[in-house]
């Protein structure tokens, strides 16, 4: 306990006494140690992580309930709605029929029947206007146009990506319509059943769901796709804030409702391709992060090595006075603690208290996503752990090969 | 107090060998004040590292106050150092970034003396070697004189049975360093055996023995009496 409290004594006066602005550098470097291993593995996560609340947010929601393997749709959906409308925690919640049909632009225009056809192939999506919008806010990326009206009949909304102006930058990745505008007519078909709509609203998002689809009243979805049987594809459930998706799953399943329906939480849906990318992502912000450490941990080093150095005099006299040579290395450790934890910590606080807060409100605009700052304090901890015992042992080295030197060639300075 | 018999220290730099103390008797009665005359090069110091530990003879025997301390191992030997003996060096050797008191505390806090205690102990040693006030001046903010005082309070605050000195008045000018050996024969009126070592004869009035090395021998031995200026 002694050792602990002189080596404490020692090491604070040391950061005490020492020149303001080195103290200002080791912590100013620490500080982006910290910066760099925490908030670049997350930026880096972030873009991905950016992508699955956006699907979360406006497609998936957080329960998504969809056909079983074997069946085509969710069998006695309108039960299963009713159902899902008694739960408690449930916020709210939107059935969806979907099915791939070809929309065709300018077939009133077209003079040459033999000429080409301005045709895409894309899923339609049945929905109840209002219900999906309070779920998933879809008359929020409406961009040209309006969102649908309950009353609406012959209306479509159509996903950005399937227009030629809005997809030019991605090239000839896929089938896009020419000139379509606002009001323009369109022609559904799905087999031999064909029906015109008016484009209503354009419709923008980093959703493939959204921006690659089109979205009709359901009314007219089961007319088009002879759906009468009302048995839905999704049914998208938003949770009330602060509710585990697990827990509400598993009082679903326990409820009966997985015999007609897959039941899956949003983490679970999620495509493996986009935990595989977040999972990589990871990986090489923490090798970047790693770089920075060994940076940092070497920085630290030299500088407690020329402290300790320059010291060595001190040293040789605190142990010929009997101060035992664990008391010198506590206080070099203490000194190193000091400026881990300070930097950490204004690490910390920049990176909660600025970074993440300003990405959320500026994501970084990727063309697949908004990228968010994704710090998760378990990992951040652990981080910081590892930060923390290596910048320990880059004080620890130094202190020791000096105080473990011979005393009197310590005082002697040979 | 001390038995030094038949010490000998060499130092070995690639082949060459430089037999430093070539067999050396000291013995020092409790109470003594020995100073430790000679040349530079005579091995002076040599002989004071020996003796109080700081570096281990070739050969020989050493005992201080009755304990066999070459038999001791490097943890024992500091603590040894911390409860039985007191240093002071030529240069004052004060730890910059602790105040007067705090430097003084260090060995009372090793021993385990509560911070308190230790606290007022240190400033009564300050007080005992004239620094009254100047407990949290830092070694740069005393003179010469007032940092090997400081550093004097340091060696004794700890009540050590033997205080060894290296040149302890090199550094000073007359005055401080005549101030420094009146302080030292003080504490030695008091009780204090004392292991001096210094090439300046002015300084040796209130030794009670004068030992003169030469060539790593002791050539002459020569006791007094205490001149109290």
């Amino acid at each position: 306990m002694r050792n602990i409290q002189i080596g404490l004594l020692l090491g604070l006066r040391q950061i005490q006494r020492a020149n303001v602005w080195t103290n200002v550098l080791i912590i100013f470097v620490m500080t982006l140690t910290f910066l760099n291993l925490i908030a670049v593995s997350g930026l880096l996560v972030g873009l991905i992580a950016g992508s699955e609340r956006a699907f979360r947010e406006q497609s998936l929601g957080d329960i998504l309930v969809s056909a079983k393997a074997d069946e085509k749709t969710i069998l006695g959906s309108e039960a299963l709605a009713r159902e899902i409308a008694t739960y408690p925690d449930v916020s709210s919640f939107t059935v969806r029929y979907i099915e791939s049909a070809s929309v065709e632009a300018n077939y009133s225009e077209r003079r040459d029947l033999r000429g080409e056809r301005d045709v895409v192939s894309t899923r339609i999506r049945g929905i109840d206007p209002e219900v999906e919008n309070t779920t998933t806010g879809l008359a929020q990326r409406i961009v040209e146009g309006s969102y649908l009206s309950p009353d609406d009949e012959g209306k479509i909304l159509v996903g950005s990506l399937t227009l030629d102006r809005y997809a030019s930058g991605f090239g000839d990745a896929f089938d896009t319509l020419g000139d379509v505008q606002i009001g323009d007519k369109v022609r559904v078909s799905v087999g031999n059943t064909s029906k015109e709509f008016t484009v209503k609203g354009i419709l923008q998002s980093k959703v493939e769901d959204v921006s690659m689809g089109m979205f009709i009243p359901e009314k007219e979805f089961r007319r088009i796709f002879n759906r009468f049987d009302r048995n839905a594809d999704q049914i998208s459930i938003r949770l009330k804030p602060g509710v585990d998706e697990n827990t509400v799953k598993k009082f679903m399943v326990a409820g009966g409702m997985s015999q007609y329906a897959k039941i899956e939480t949003f983490t679970e849906g999620t495509p493996k391709f986009l935990t595989d990318i977040k999972n990589t992502f990871n990986l090489l912000g923490t090798f970047i992060g790693s770089i920075g450490l060994v940076v940092a941990s070497i920085t630290i080093f030299i500088i407690i090595f020329i402290n300790a150095l320059s010291r060595r005099r001190h040293i040789g006299i605190l142990k010929a006075v009997g101060i035992d040579k664990r008391v010198i290395e506590l206080a070099y450790v203490t000194q190193a603690a000091f400026y881990a934890f300070t930097g950490s910590l204004l690490g910390a606080l920049i990176t909660y208290g600025f970074l993440i807060p300003f990405f959320d409100a500026n994501p970084i605009n990727f063309p697949f996503s908004d990228g968010i700052l994704l710090v998760e304090t378990s990992s951040a901890l652990i981080r910081t752990g590892i930060l923390f015992v290596i910048t320990l042992a880059a004080g620890f080295v130094p202190a020791w090969l000096i105080a473990r030197q011979n005393t009197l060639n310590a005082i002697l300075g040979r | 107090m001390i038995d030094a018999t038949n010490i000998y220290r060499t130092f070995k730099t690639g082949t060459i060998e430089t037999h430093v103390l070539k067999g050396v008797d000291v013995h020092v009665a409790e109470g003594e004040f020995v100073a430790i005359m000679g040349k530079s090069g005579a091995g002076k110091s040599t002989l004071l590292y020996q003796l109080s530990l700081l570096d281990t003879p070739n050969e020989g025997s050493l005992s201080l106050n009755r304990v066999d301390v070459l038999t001791l191992s490097e943890q024992e030997k500091t603590l040894f150092r911390l409860n039985t003996l007191g240093f002071i060096f030529q240069d004052y050797a004060l730890v910059p970034d602790l105040t007067a008191r705090e430097n003084v505390m260090m060995p009372l806090l090793m021993r385990g003396e509560k911070w308190v205690d230790a606290s007022l102990l240190a400033d009564s040693a300050l007080d005992s070697v004239g620094l009254v006030g100047k407990y949290n001046n830092l070694p740069g903010q005393l003179s010469g004189g007032e940092q090997q005082r400081t550093s004097i309070a340091r060696a004794i605050v700890g009540k050590p049975k033997i205080l060894f000195a290296d040149e302890p008045t090199a550094n000073l000018d007359s005055v401080s360093g005549e101030q420094v050996v009146a302080l030292l024969g003080e504490l030695n009126a008091r009780g204090q055996t004392i292991v001096m070592v210094t090439h300046e004869p002015e300084y040796t009035h209130q030794c009670n023995r004068i030992i003169s090395m030469e060539d790593g021998r002791i050539v002459k031995e020569k006791k007094q009496r205490r001149n109290k200026h």
